[in-house]
């Protein structure tokens, strides 16, 4: 078992944002975390990766690394692609003892490859595209061989092509690294070609856990809504009373 | 009871004091961040975790790109002062300590304070936007991420900078500001420059170059602690941001009073 949750409540002020989640992810598997704006997914990957504390409940990942890709990239714009890449292999005691400069630079290399960016180390953040951002920070993310990956809505902001791109990495890292991986997103397309299983927020609960296939079939009322994109049924938006 | 209550809540008199109240407490929860802070920070320094690369740049960045204008700005107010009393005190037959006056006012109190304002507001705001920007694009959530301590990473390299570089831009300004006054003074006033400085060095003593410097590393110190400190903890976006840097400003010129005057009662009451 790489990440499992258990009865998990976090309030900001007075609004409950997640409300007694559960929910196992294991090795190799991809969860997607749906919902509204605001129903508290992002939330889940901060309390995952522990930046922030629950009120109470449990998160019990395996031994390592849980890396996050952002939803803005959250590059380093005062370091180049190389440096953000290497950033914890440099600022990290341990890690800094177990390799060499030299380590360093073949695995920046190596993981930049990876992700099909070869020789772009000594570029600045601001001279990339979205999609060569969200790439770069794919490989500053795997740069410690992590055993769980957060991608906080990895697609979203991306040109159709570049989102099947990213949905294409996060599938070959899964496969590479055998990590645990959640992916909050919105998008159909990453849902379906990225997931093996989809969880659906609402109102800080879960409610739709099944896979992909099932919640296309929009069973369940709340699916129905979200796949139809329609404004009737069991969610309201947050301006709705 | 709910009716009054309400009524109540829209009273001045209750917006005055929860608008008071809200004010203090986040004045306490400022002043708590910034100490904790400041701990940490130091816990870091006496473990010897300093990014020796990026305190070297720091040191760049608060000490040679704000000498001009620290420069200026002391050497300015030097030629104010001087230009306001030289003559007066030549016409009331005090030539003779034109320069000692001079020069004390710039060694105890012009030099530094002039030095900490220009260094709030060129180093300080730049500090506290660079990390308010930091935290509001999640760079900082991506340090903690990586597992990697953001004081030691963020804080301490520029606290350092601060620490060391300080004396060396107040030495350099202070010296500045003496020659800006004895120019300044042989002008307006006619007096020598040999009358300027044979007076100079009769008021300046040890602890005068002394508390000067210790003056200058509590201030150096103070601002990237305190500018460092707002920006990390920004919220929002642009708004924040700009918020971040006005917070550091105001408590940055606010502290470095305070404890000019605490070295004042301290040394020389």
């Amino acid at each position: 078992m790489s990440i499992e949750v258990k009865n998990l409540i976090k309030t900001f002020g007075d609004k409950r944002v997640i409300d007694n989640i559960s929910f196992k992810v294991d090795n190799g598997e991809t969860l997607a975390v749906v919902g509204f704006s605001g129903s508290g997914k992002s939330t889940i990957l901060k309390l995952i990766c522990g930046l922030i504390q629950p009120d109470s409940g449990e998160i019990i990942t395996s031994k390592g690394d849980i890396a996050m890709v952002f939803q803005y990239s959250a590059l380093f714009d005062s370091l180049n692609v190389a440096d953000n890449i290497a950033f914890a292999l440099r600022e990290r005691k341990e890690l800094r003892k177990k390799y060499s400069e030299k380590d360093i630079r073949n695995i920046v290399a190596e993981k930049l490859e990876l992700v099909g960016l070869k020789g772009i180390e000594n570029r600045f953040p601001s001279e990339l595209s979205g999609g060569m951002q969200k790439r770069v920070s794919f490989a500053r993310a795997i740069v410690t061989e992590p055993n769980s990956i957060l991608y906080d809505e990895p697609t979203s902001g991306l040109d159709p092509i570049s989102s099947t791109l990213i949905e294409d990495y996060i599938v070959r890292l899964k496969e590479e690294t055998n990590a645990a991986s959640v992916v909050v997103t919105h998008q159909m397309s990453t849902i379906e070609r990225t997931a093996n299983r989809v969880i659906m927020l609402y109102d800080g609960k879960i409610v739709f856990e099944g896979t992909p296939d099932e919640m296309l079939r929009q069973d369940n009322e709340y699916t129905k809504q979200f796949v139809t994109a329609s404004l009737e049924g069991p969610m309201k938006m947050m301006t709705e009373n | 009871m709910g009716s009054l209550q309400k009524y109540y809540k829209q009273s001045a008199t209750y917006k005055i004091f929860s608008g008071a109240f809200i004010e203090f407490e986040s004045f306490l929860d400022t002043l708590g961040k910034i100490t904790q802070d400041g701990i940490e920070v130091i816990k870091c320094i006496l473990k010897g975790q300093i990014d020796k690369k990026e305190l070297i740049d720091q040191c760049n960045r608060f000490g040679i790109t704000s000498l001009p204008i620290t420069l200026s700005i002391v050497g300015m107010t030097s030629i104010i002062v001087a230009s306001q009393v030289a003559l007066e005190m030549v016409k009331q037959g005090g030539s003779n300590f034109v320069g000692l006056l001079m020069t004390i006012l710039i060694v105890r109190e012009v030099g530094v304070i002039m030095s900490g304002f220009a260094i709030i507001s060129m180093i300080g705001s730049s500090l506290a936007s660079e990390i308010a920007t930091m935290r509001v694009t999640e760079q900082i959530d991506a340090i903690k991420v990586l597992k990697v301590n953001p004081i030691r990473y963020l804080f301490v390299p520029r606290v350092l900078s601060g620490i060391i570089m300080m004396p060396p831009v107040v030495i350099i300004a202070s010296a500045v500001g003496v020659i800006a006054g004895a120019v300044t003074a042989n002008l307006t006033s006619g007096l020598t420059y040999r009358a300027f400085f044979d007076s100079a060095w009769l008021g300046i003593y040890m602890k005068d170059l002394g508390v000067c410097i210790l003056k200058a590393i509590t201030f150096g110190g103070t601002i990237a602690l305190i500018s460092c400190s707002s920006g990390y903890y920004a919220k929002g976006g642009a708004k924040g941001v700009g918020e971040a840097t006005n917070k550091a400003v105001v408590w940055s010129f606010v502290a470095i009073v305070i404890w000019d005057m605490f070295f004042a009662i301290a040394f020389f009451f």
